[in-house]
């Protein structure tokens, strides 16, 4: 709706001074641009090396940031892998073979299982602020469809990488332990034909 | 106070269009009638209108205020223990309140009477706020109004104002069943207000709001509401899935949960025995109270409702008036009788509005029941010149 100001002195008066709408007269109802349910903002794209040395190799990063990166993941390993009661466990999460003794366990009392470490993950871009960590194998199959899965990370977070000439790129879906829930309200009203009051 | 033939204007729909007032007429039916307006005096509308609205603000908020620190109190609202810790927890923190609507019964004699106050989820507003206004000036100009006429009305400017004074960092967003054009219309207008208030804002149905394992209520794309406003009444929302949830949430509601105490008829009975025989309030008791035998003349109202649905109107020769619908398994309230004033056979209900907790304006929906509902008009009003 079009600025209107009304010619006497405010202050006189009772009513608003100017009154004009932006959204409700712009759009119309029909243009209303709800929120609709396209959640993609929670994966991201990030890159996998199993060392530095192929970090360095494909260039976007620096031989330096590579290695900078890499030493950080690797710190990170020994409490940031899964651990497991038993091999067999870690095996089913991790694939065969790809399971080792977890790192200054009692081999004697409890004998833990940690996966191998498979490779590291960095952001896209430097500026992605991507705390570079450490990534492992996902077997095949399990938790995710076929094509998926390639790598995951101690929190369970979920690597795709692509198989293409970027096969390092990939798409990090973050672990969604208790994931946001949907649809919680309204289900009442709807058993009641509400309109406001 | 009265009722005069102005004359619509010819082309009101198509301004109605093009301004996005989409709901003017409903399911087929009018909404919005500009063929009549009341007519006030300044005198009427300050001293009968706005004063008294502030001062029952007032004393709603000294009930709330006891409310929260009083089970009986809540139980006697009914107001689910589920939802107590929300509604306290809101009103310690001082979670702030938007806006809310009066409803008052008047004839232009004698003082205005309370019958109910729309705390939580009032409607009316855009046209109210911006329709009814533009109506005036129209009117002005074009001569269909006298020279000097006014309206009680700064609901725009005090809505965005208000918006500007309570506005959280982060996004507010604005929530209803969206399938309702009325609902629709008025949280896009919200919105609207919001957004002018510098707010970043987001517009989504009820269905789509989500809630993430941090607790905060979020969007699709699960951004966090800082803010939601929910044009929807907290006794449902407690009964949703996601009720549980308000009370340890981050996020801030609009109306704050510590507004279930005043959407309730069971409200109207404690103001009343609080300060019996105020000008501007009804005998009202709950209807185990005994001294509902001393009503002749009362309107039944169930606890929680809306647009007059099963209120019943009755005489001590009995029931003469009702509406059908689905409430009033919370209890009832009796509230002597106060008859809508009759014009030409039609019965105007006055709505006063807060907007924090300033009087803003008004607006008249005009029933030919007497009881006002979800079939009323609209119809605007303006102040005569002195």
């Amino acid at each position: 709706m079009t600025e209107e100001t009304h010619p006497r002195d405010s202050a006189a008066t009772k009513r608003s001074r100017m009154v004009s709408t932006v959204l409700v007269a712009g759009a119309g109802l029909a243009a209303l641009q709800l929120g609709a349910l396209d959640r993609t903002g929670t994966s991201q794209t990030v890159l996998v090396y199993p060392d530095a040395a192929a970090c360095a190799a494909e260039a976007i990063r620096t031989a330096e940031a590579c290695r900078q990166a890499y030493d950080t993941a690797s710190a990170a390993y020994p409490s940031a892998a899964p651990h497991y009661g038993s091999s067999g466990l870690c095996e089913h999460h991790h694939g065969i073979g790809q399971c080792l003794p977890a790192p200054g366990a009692d081999w004697i009392d409890s004998l833990e299982f940690v996966p191998r470490m498979a490779g590291y993950l960095i952001g896209r871009e430097e500026s992605d602020g991507v705390t570079p960590e450490p990534v492992y194998a996902h077997r095949q199959g399990h938790g995710e469809g076929p094509g998926h899965g390639s790598f995951c990370t101690g929190s369970g977070g979920k690597v795709s990488t692509g198989t293409g000439a970027h096969a390092s790129s990939g798409t990090l879906k973050s672990a969604a332990g208790q994931p946001t829930k949907f649809g919680g309200f309204g289900a009442t009203g709807k058993s009641v034909s509400f309109g406001g009051s | 106070m009265r009722r005069l033939p102005c004359g619509e204007r010819p082309d009101w729909r198509e301004i109605a269009r093009e301004a996005g007032f989409a709901f003017h007429t409903l399911d087929g039916s009018p909404y919005w009638d500009e063929s009549h307006a009341y007519a006030f005096s300044l005198r009427e509308i300050e001293e009968t209108i706005e004063a008294p609205t502030g001062e029952l603000q007032a004393l709603c908020l000294d009930f709330v205020a006891d409310a929260v620190e009083d089970a009986a109190i809540l139980a006697s609202l009914r107001i689910p223990e589920e939802a107590w810790d929300a509604v306290r927890q809101s009103w310690h923190r001082s979670n702030p309140s938007l806006y809310g609507r009066f409803d008052f019964s008047y004839d232009g004699s004698g003082p205005a009477k309370l019958l109910e106050y729309n705390a939580d989820t009032p409607t009316a507003l855009y046209e109210t706020a911006v329709f009814q206004w533009h109506w005036l000036e129209q009117g002005l100009r074009d001569g269909r109004l006298p020279s000097g006429a006014d309206q009680f009305n700064r609901l725009h400017e005090r809505l965005i104002a208000r918006f500007g004074e309570i506005a959280s960092a982060g996004l507010t967003a604005f929530a209803a069943d969206t399938s309702g054009p009325e609902d629709l219309g008025t949280i896009l207008y919200l919105q609207d207000c919001a957004a002018q208030a510098g707010c970043e804002t987001l517009l989504l149905d009820l269905a789509l709001i989500g809630l993430r394992s941090d607790n905060t209520f979020c969007g699709p794309d699960e951004r966090a509401f800082s803010t939601l406003f929910k044009l929807y009444p907290w006794e449902w929302a407690f009964q949703d899935a996601f009720g549980a949830a308000v009370a340890a949430s981050p996020t801030r509601f609009l109306e704050p949960p510590w507004k279930m105490v005043l959407s309730n008829k069971g409200m109207l009975a404690h103001l009343w025995a609080r300060e019996p025989g105020h000008p501007n309030l009804l005998p009202t008791f709950f209807e185990e109270d005994p001294a509902c035998s001393g009503l002749r003349a009362y309107a039944r109202k169930p606890l929680l409702s809306r647009e007059g649905a099963n209120v019943e109107l009755c005489t001590e020769y009995g029931r003469f008036a009702g509406e059908e619908g689905p409430y009033g398994a919370e209890g009832f309230v009796r509230q002597a009788l106060s008859p809508l004033a009759n014009f030409d056979g039609r019965h105007p209900l006055l709505g006063s509005w807060i907007v924090g907790d300033a009087p803003a304006g008004l607006c008249i929906r005009e029933s030919a029941k007497p009881i006002t509902g979800n079939t009323a008009l609209f119809v605007p009003h303006f102040i005569e010149p002195d």
